[in-house]
């Protein structure tokens, strides 16, 4: 018989594996704010290409994150609650871009939005130019966040049970009212939580900006280009002060969704 | 009032087909069937919340069926209450009160908290509250804005016996004060013996019987409504003619047999046929029964005994069919009855009911 207290050969390997994830995913983040002095990040706040370039990164980011949210929350709303002929497949085209390489997704918004075709044409013709222009960066970052926010939103949703809906239609609701006073406020955390998921993947988009959109740069191709033309020191200041905003964001995640019946995407229960 | 006209509903899989059922005007109805019959479908369709397929559905005589929910003026109580949770005790039950000015509706929301005891919870939200206090919150709620109709899916299954008692009495006096037009679900026949004027037994999407709670009770049409209900012992057997029939009804005397089992009953028809024997309905004795009547009279032994608070249940074997006897617990006393001991069964031709 085993002695209380002293963990089995199985316990430890289960923690050992769980220990060594941890550590590759925190070591290098640990490294990389290490590797920043507080002058170095103090320098990176002053630098005013950086500051530009993140700017940049924090409205386009807001922009694509405000139209998955126009777009996206009534899409979500209708796969959570209706079913319809060809919601499944609905459904999977909206996830499509999170199993796409993003410089793939890049090609393909190209394809779509550039000057030759139909799309970028028409949308030339009302003044509306889209490759190597922000609203091609806000495509990317619409492109590969929305997934995240219908999915956020739709599963906040449908933890809310329909039958809210139903008790608030017969109190005297239509369909609009019960929507917006019960089932947004109950899915409202959730859809939330999404939308900064969604954020946060915007600002951190690379592949399909870069095809799209190089210049004006947002913080991540900004980062990608000192590294490749000055070297290692002169990104990594800059790479802090990013990791810096995600941390904030993160923290921004945790506070919506703390560990109280509401999840990522988890309206209450 | 409340009246369905041949309604049809499907949701998925499932189907109600043809629903014809009545509520008069300020009456009690209920809906009783087992679990996945449509009971809660039913209401759900009454309300607007699910699309007819077929048939119509009258609202205080008003044809309402493609009437969006929020004007058919119908209170809806869920089992599970569903208030709204991130409201209080007094919003939930203001919610639907409009067209007021904040004082009228505060004064409503008062009344009916004084009339259910919530006035010490009208501050508090609706988590942590009891299932009793739920389900007063959700009754409340469905009320204030003065519907004059009130659907009920099953309001009881979620509370302890206890509360359940209290609650049922509580309805029906609400019900007899506000004069509401009610239809309950409910898979419990006790509530439809204590609050219904009118019952309809769902089975798969169907209305197998609808009447009084009484008369279903004592008169299942067919096996399925009688065993649902628990009316008694259902008996499958022949049925063969021992008079000629009496010219006025129509009814003879005859032979039920089932099993080892024999019966004299009355009858309208022979051949196959099922009996129900209600339990009220059988007579023990330790001594034989003298005299011409009742008819029926053969030995059975006890094989168990179930105490209830006033009445108790004893099983019996009759030469292998099984019987069940309705008695009060005093009487099973003064008897000396005990599961094995061996008694004297008497029942009345009439009482035997043929499906």
């Amino acid at each position: 018989m085993r002695r209380r207290g002293v963990p089995s050969f199985g316990v430890v390997v289960v923690w050992l594996l769980a220990a060594i994830l941890v550590l590759f995913v925190a070591g290098p983040l640990a490294r990389l704010l290490l590797d920043s002095s507080p002058a170095n990040l103090g320098a990176a706040l002053r630098d005013r290409e950086l500051a530009t370039s993140i700017w940049l990164t924090v409205v386009t980011a807001s922009a694509a994150t405000l139209l998955s949210l126009a777009l996206g929350v009534p899409l979500a709303y209708l796969l959570a609650r209706r079913r319809f002929a060809g919601s499944r497949v609905v459904a999977g085209i909206v996830e499509l871009p999170v199993v796409i390489p993003h410089p793939v997704a890049g090609i393909a918004l190209l394809l779509f939005l550039g000057r030759q075709s139909p799309v970028g044409s028409a949308l030339a013709d009302l003044g509306l130019e889209v490759v190597n222009q922000v609203p091609g960066v806000v495509a990317g970052m619409l492109f590969v966040s929305a997934p995240i926010v219908v999915s956020a939103a739709r599963e906040a949703f449908r933890s809310v049970d329909p039958k809210f809906e139903r008790v608030a239609r017969t109190l005297g609701d239509t369909g609009w009212q019960a929507f917006r006073h019960i089932t947004l406020p109950l899915a409202g955390r959730g859809v939330l939580a999404g939308a900064v998921l969604g954020w946060a993947r915007s600002v951190s988009e690379f592949g399909s900006i870069v095809i799209l959109t190089y210049n004006p740069k947002v913080a991540s191709i900004l980062i990608y280009d000192r590294f490749t033309l000055f070297g290692l020191p002169a990104a990594v200041p800059a790479a802090a002060l990013l990791l810096l905003i995600a941390l904030l964001v993160f923290l921004l995640v945790q506070f919506l969704a703390p560990d109280r019946g509401v999840g990522w995407g988890g309206g209450r229960r | 009032m409340i009246r369905l006209e041949g309604v049809g509903v499907r949701v998925g899989q499932f189907a109600l087909q043809g629903v014809s059922f009545t509520v008069p005007a300020g009456g009690y109805g209920l809906v009783i069937g087992p679990t996945g019959s449509g009971k809660t479908t039913l209401l759900e369709a009454i309300a607007g919340h699910t699309p007819l397929r077929g048939g119509r559905v009258f609202l205080r005589g008003e044809d309402v069926s493609r009437a969006a929910p929020e004007r058919r003026r119908v209170g809806f109580v869920y089992q599970h209450y569903h208030l709204f949770p991130h409201l209080t005790v007094a919003a939930n039950i203001g919610y639907g009160v409009r067209g007021v000015g904040t004082g009228v509706r505060a004064a409503r929301v008062r009344e009916l908290a004084g009339m259910l005891g919530l006035g010490p919870l009208l501050d508090r939200g609706v988590e942590g509250l009891s299932g009793g206090e739920q389900q007063r919150v959700a009754l409340a709620r469905a009320l204030a804005p003065r519907p004059s109709i009130l659907l009920l899916d099953e309001p009881f299954a979620a509370v302890d016996p206890a509360t359940r008692r209290g609650l049922r009495r509580e309805l029906r006096d609400l019900h007899e004060r506000e004069g509401i037009t009610t239809l309950q679900v409910t898979h419990d026949f006790e509530d439809a013996m204590r609050l219904g004027d009118v019952v309809a037994v769902l089975a798969e999407g169907r209305i197998a019987q609808a009447g009084t709670p009484d008369a279903v009770f004592r008169f299942p049409n067919s096996a399925f409504v009688a065993e649902f209900i628990g009316t008694g012992t259902v008996l499958r057997g022949t049925v063969e003619r021992l008079s000629e029939p009496d010219p006025t009804t129509g009814r003879f005397a005859a032979r039920f047999s089932a099993g080892s089992l024999a019966l004299e009953v009355v009858a309208e028809r022979v051949g196959e046929a099922y009996a129900v024997v209600r339990p009220a309905d059988l007579t023990l004795s330790r001594t034989p029964v003298e005299g011409p009547a009742p008819r029926n009279r053969f030995v059975a032994t006890i094989t168990r005994i179930e105490r209830e608070t006033a009445v108790a249940q004893v099983h019996l074997n009759a030469n292998g069919t099984a019987l069940v006897a309705a008695l009060m617990v005093t009487t099973v006393e003064e008897l000396g009855l005990a599961p094995g001991a061996q008694v004297h069964v008497a029942i009345k031709a009439t009482a035997v009911h043929l499906i």
